[in-house]
């Protein structure tokens, strides 16, 4: 059972996939009462600067360090229908490379003005805009260190828990996407493709900062079984 | 049958060994939105109904992950499922790679075809190293899973004590999850 726009679980080149992958292949079963509800979140869970990372750690209204940045985009569903209440969270290292977490290992120094996450719900028209710095690349250790190609971290309610997803938004451009074993994790060369947000010099914005422009779909309630079961007889 | 799609979902990547910050950020010492969400998936359980659930999920090395992030749904014990209930948020303990969740038990799930399922939590599954999510179900009773149709004529019947969790009181509940080996828990895709 391969979905070939879907990463593999066990991908060798990514070392600590080997041990926390499954031996047996998923259980493939019909979606039941559990998977085709799930959690909404009222945008009352909001505050109005939820989105704004450059401004939401802030001590004294001082603004995060780097490269100021909007990512912005349109969740939909397989057919194109925009998805409006999806709750977006995403975390992010700060533009020297370093997470706000006290298991990040790396002695690049922290900014006080930057937590490196934020929330959003979408509108209507399924549209979401966050402002935030451009994120550092970073070292991990893999085979040896390796370096991580910028990125966000987003996670996403839709309606349904068939619909839950967490991905990274990599930048278009950057050349360490190539050789990263994450995105390489993914059989299907233009898949990957669909994680590399894009420059974005469209949106006038009146702060003149840069726009990334990521769209992101979540399924529906196709089911991979029926999917396989034709691909394979 | 199968319906044209005209786009392909986005896929998925590792939530990474940094997830709290922008799951369970409070964790991290960043207190800057209203609530962290999934704190509890019922508000106000009586202690008359209340369970604890607690457990470990071991690696491949029959190491407990340290970095997990576990989410959990389920129904009400009317066997309903809500929109602004049953939803958990759970991490693993740096030190012990542990899990705690206090919630209620919920009730036989009643199907779209009026069949009923018995009761489960879904667990959904994030980490480092995890490229997709690992989907399993805890339930509660292993003979009502062994005569459920969805299992019946499945060959991993000596698979399905995986699914269950250790308990002497009913209230107080063992739930380990395995990812390699003997003891492999059952994963779920849909
Ligand atoms: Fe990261």
């Amino acid at each position: 059972m391969i979905k070939k726009h879907q990463p593999l679980r066990r991908f060798p080149d990514y070392k600590s996939s080997i041990v926390r992958s499954p031996e047996n292949e998923p259980l493939l079963i019909n979606f039941s009462n559990s998977e085709i509800t799930g959690p909404l979140f009222n945008k009352n869970i909001l505050n109005e600067n939820d989105n704004n990372l450059i401004l939401n750690f802030s001590k004294n209204g001082e603004k995060a360090l780097g490269q100021e940045i909007f990512v912005h985009g349109f969740v939909k569903d397989e057919n194109g229908n925009p998805l409006k209440d999806v709750l977006i969270e995403i975390w992010q290292a700060n533009a020297g490379g370093k997470y706000r977490h006290q298991n990040d290992p790396s002695n690049t120094k922290l900014d006080e003005n930057f937590g490196g996450c934020g929330r959003f719900i979408t509108s209507s028209d399924g549209y979401y805009i966050f402002k935030t710095i451009e994120p550092g690349a970073y070292p991990y250790p893999n085979r040896g260190i390796e370096w991580r190609p910028k990125h966000i971290h987003f996670s996403l309610f839709g309606s349904m828990f068939l619909q839950r997803l967490i991905t990274q938004m990599y930048f278009e451009g950057d050349p360490l996407i190539k050789s990263c074993p994450m995105v390489n994790s993914i059989p299907d060369i233009n898949a990957r493709k669909l994680l590399v947000g894009k420059l974005d010099l469209s949106k006038t914005d009146k702060e003149k900062i840069l726009g990334y422009r990521f769209d992101i779909i979540l399924r529906g309630k196709q089911q991979t079984y029926f999917e396989n079961k034709i691909e394979g007889s | 049958m199968v319906k044209i799609k005209n786009f392909i979902d986005t896929p998925s990547q590792t939530a990474g060994p940094f997830l709290h910050i922008g799951c369970t950020p409070s964790i991290t010492g960043i207190n800057i939105f209203k609530d962290e969400l999934g704190s509890t998936p019922f508000k106000n359980i009586s202690l008359n109904e209340e369970i604890n659930i607690k457990g470990k999920i071991y690696d491949g090395n029959n190491d407990p992950i340290i970095d997990a992030m576990i989410e959990t749904w389920q129904c009400d014990e009317n066997g309903k499922y809500f929109n602004y209930q049953g939803f958990s948020r759970r991490v693993t303990d740096f030190k012990t790679g542990e899990y705690q969740l206090k919630t209620i038990r919920p009730g036989n799930q009643i199907n779209e075809n009026g069949t009923i399922s018995p009761s489960y939590i879904l667990f959904w599954i994030v980490a480092r190293g995890m490229n997709r999510p690992l989907i399993t179900r805890m339930y509660f009773d292993e003979n009502e899973i062994k005569s459920d149709v969805m299992f019946k004529n499945l060959s991993i019947q000596d698979r399905l004590k995986t699914l269950i969790p250790y308990t002497e009181d009913k209230k107080n509940f063992v739930f380990d999850i395995h990812l390699q080996g003997k003891k492999e828990t059952i994963f779920f895709e849909f």
